[in-house]
């Protein structure tokens, strides 16, 4: 009789409480984007089923939790908090980035420099309210809009906080057709959601070859912490470009990214214990995390018409949206705003390039932060 | 601590103002250096043609292909095929896109757009269609 106690006061329904079934409501919530809506399957699927993992309910001392050391999870955690993954990630984007677009038209590259302003102003924020240096930094990257970059400097910076810094980027990344459209369309007038982009120039291989050194030495020479994400991300891209190793261009853009964003998602969901994750900081993080995406896509636009008023051919303001790093999200809301406006305007390729553009800005942004918080 | 008096003692401020400077420098570099890029090609490719005078190249000929009307599903299939060919599937729609170019063409896009909503140009994600005609 005893043990059958014993037992019975081990299970996860007796040592449960309210912290986890909310969590794996949470949990229960994405699986259900994940599927019936088809809200970023890809990231959403594995993080919700990685909260349902996580909120498990478990004897303390046993080696099974992802905090506990020894633990299969832990293991499995160390590629998000050694900073593994999202530099995996970054050599699968780079495999699959063409930057053709943006190399045709170098000017849009300033929109993905404009919408990394998100970050920065939620930097302020965060301090204001009560954020160590360290945990602002990480809580505003998240106006990069992009996942493994936040991962990546929480885990430098504040790893205490990985789990709700990585679901609210991750969350604002699926959250994209809702927050940034009415940001657009408020901040822009039909006439210039009209403006039509010229059609690019076609671009060289060569070009295409020298870009990805080109850009490695420039942005990692001028922040240096930026080389675990940028380096696999030129040198992805190179693969991609060179034309002479397909079969790791391939490997890198399928197996290699996708092995990694499993884990990641999985892992990061997994972190999210319902007594680690539910404070108030996280309340803070969220609301924060939804306060730098919006100023991001802000920015951007507003830079974008900035850019109007001293450029002879204009650019479509829209645009300026897509300078956050959300690939292709945010490209496509911008390219679905224009084609409301206009069926025949199509705005995808010029976006894809603004896109690409954030993704570097946003990998500049977490090197700069880390640099200046490294002690 | 919290308010302006955080901001102030962790250096916010300058922190802020630096790190959106940065970033603005290398892309504004990165973008100037890319657009001197196409020089630096035109260079190179020019040594490479320069370094082949006197060999014969034989280049194989590519057959033409002429646009379709814009309002004809039938001939824009017919078209898009042969250049569908060329590429082999699945293939980059931006790599589709630039064979139109190639040709000519002066629409391409809405040619695009009729063959996915009819469905003969099927998404695999990321960029990647297939042709199921």
């Amino acid at each position: 009789m005893d043990l059958l106690f014993q037992f019975l006061t081990n299970t996860g329904y007796y040592l449960g409480d309210w912290r986890n079934w909310t969590m794996i409501v949470v949990g229960c919530f994405f699986v259900y984007l994940a599927i019936s809506k088809e809200y970023e399957p890809l990231l959403l699927l594995p993080i919700g089923f990685g909260v349902l993992v996580g909120n498990v309910p478990f004897f303390k001392g046993f080696g099974l939790g992802i905090y506990e050391n020894n633990s299969v999870l832990h293991y499995l955690y160390f590629g998000v908090v050694s900073g593994v993954y999202p530099s995996i990630i970054f050599l699968g984007l780079g495999a699959m980035t063409d930057f053709s677009s943006l190399l045709a038209r170098p000017k849009l590259m300033l929109l993905g420099a404009a919408a990394q302003a998100g970050i920065f102003f939620t930097l302020i924020s965060a301090l204001a309210l009560g954020f160590l240096p360290k945990e602002a930094a990480s809580v505003a990257i998240i106006g990069g809009a992009d996942g493994p970059t936040s991962i990546f400097l929480t885990a430098k910076l504040a790893p205490h906080l990985i789990g709700p810094v990585a679901i609210a980027a991750y969350s604002y990344m699926a959250l994209i057709p809702i927050i940034q459209p009415p940001i657009m369309r408020l901040l822009t007038s039909r006439e210039e959601r009209l403006i039509r982009m010229s059609e690019p120039r076609e671009v060289s291989r060569v070009e295409l070859m020298i870009f990805p050194i080109v850009g490695l030495i420039l942005c990692c020479f001028l922040a240096p912490a930026s080389i675990p994400l940028l380096g696999t991300f030129f040198f992805g891209n190179i693969l991609k470009v060179s034309g002479v190793v397909d079969r790791l261009a391939k490997t890198a853009s399928s197996a290699i990214i996708d092995t990694a964003t499993i884990f990641v998602g999985f892992c990061v969901g997994a972190s999210t214990q319902g007594d680690v994750f539910l404070t108030p900081k996280s309340v803070g993080i969220f609301a924060l995390g939804a306060v730098a995406f919006s100023i991001a896509t802000a920015a951007g636009v507003l830079f974008a018409k900035l850019m109007n008023v001293v450029l002879k051919e204009k650019i479509n303001p829209l645009l300026g949206a897509a300078g956050v790093s959300a690939v292709p999200g945010s490209a496509r809301e911008v390219h679905l705003m224009g084609l409301k406006e206009d069926p025949a305007n199509y705005l995808l390729m010029h976006a894809m390039a603004c896109n690409s553009s954030g993704v570097i800005g946003s990998a500049i942004a977490a090197g700069v932060l880390w640099s200046f918080n490294v002690r | 601590m919290t308010g302006l008096e955080a901001i102030s003692h962790y250096n916010g401020w300058a922190q802020a103002v630096a790190g959106i400077l940065i970033v603005m420098a290398g892309l504004s570099g990165l973008s100037f250096a890319i657009s001197q890029l196409h020089k630096v090609a035109a260079l190179l490719e020019g040594r490479n043609k320069t370094a082949k005078t006197g060999e014969t190249v034989l280049v194989p000929e590519v057959e033409t292909i002429s646009e379709p009307p814009a309002h004809d599903l039938e001939k824009t299939i017919g078209a898009y095929e042969e250049l569908v060919r060329r590429l082999g599937t699945p293939f980059q729609l931006s790599e589709l896109y630039r064979l139109c170019q190639e040709q000519g063409f002066t629409h391409p896009y809405m040619s695009i757009k009729a063959l996915q909503e009819a469905g003969v140009l099927k998404p695999l994600g990321d960029g990647v269609f297939t042709w199921q005609a």
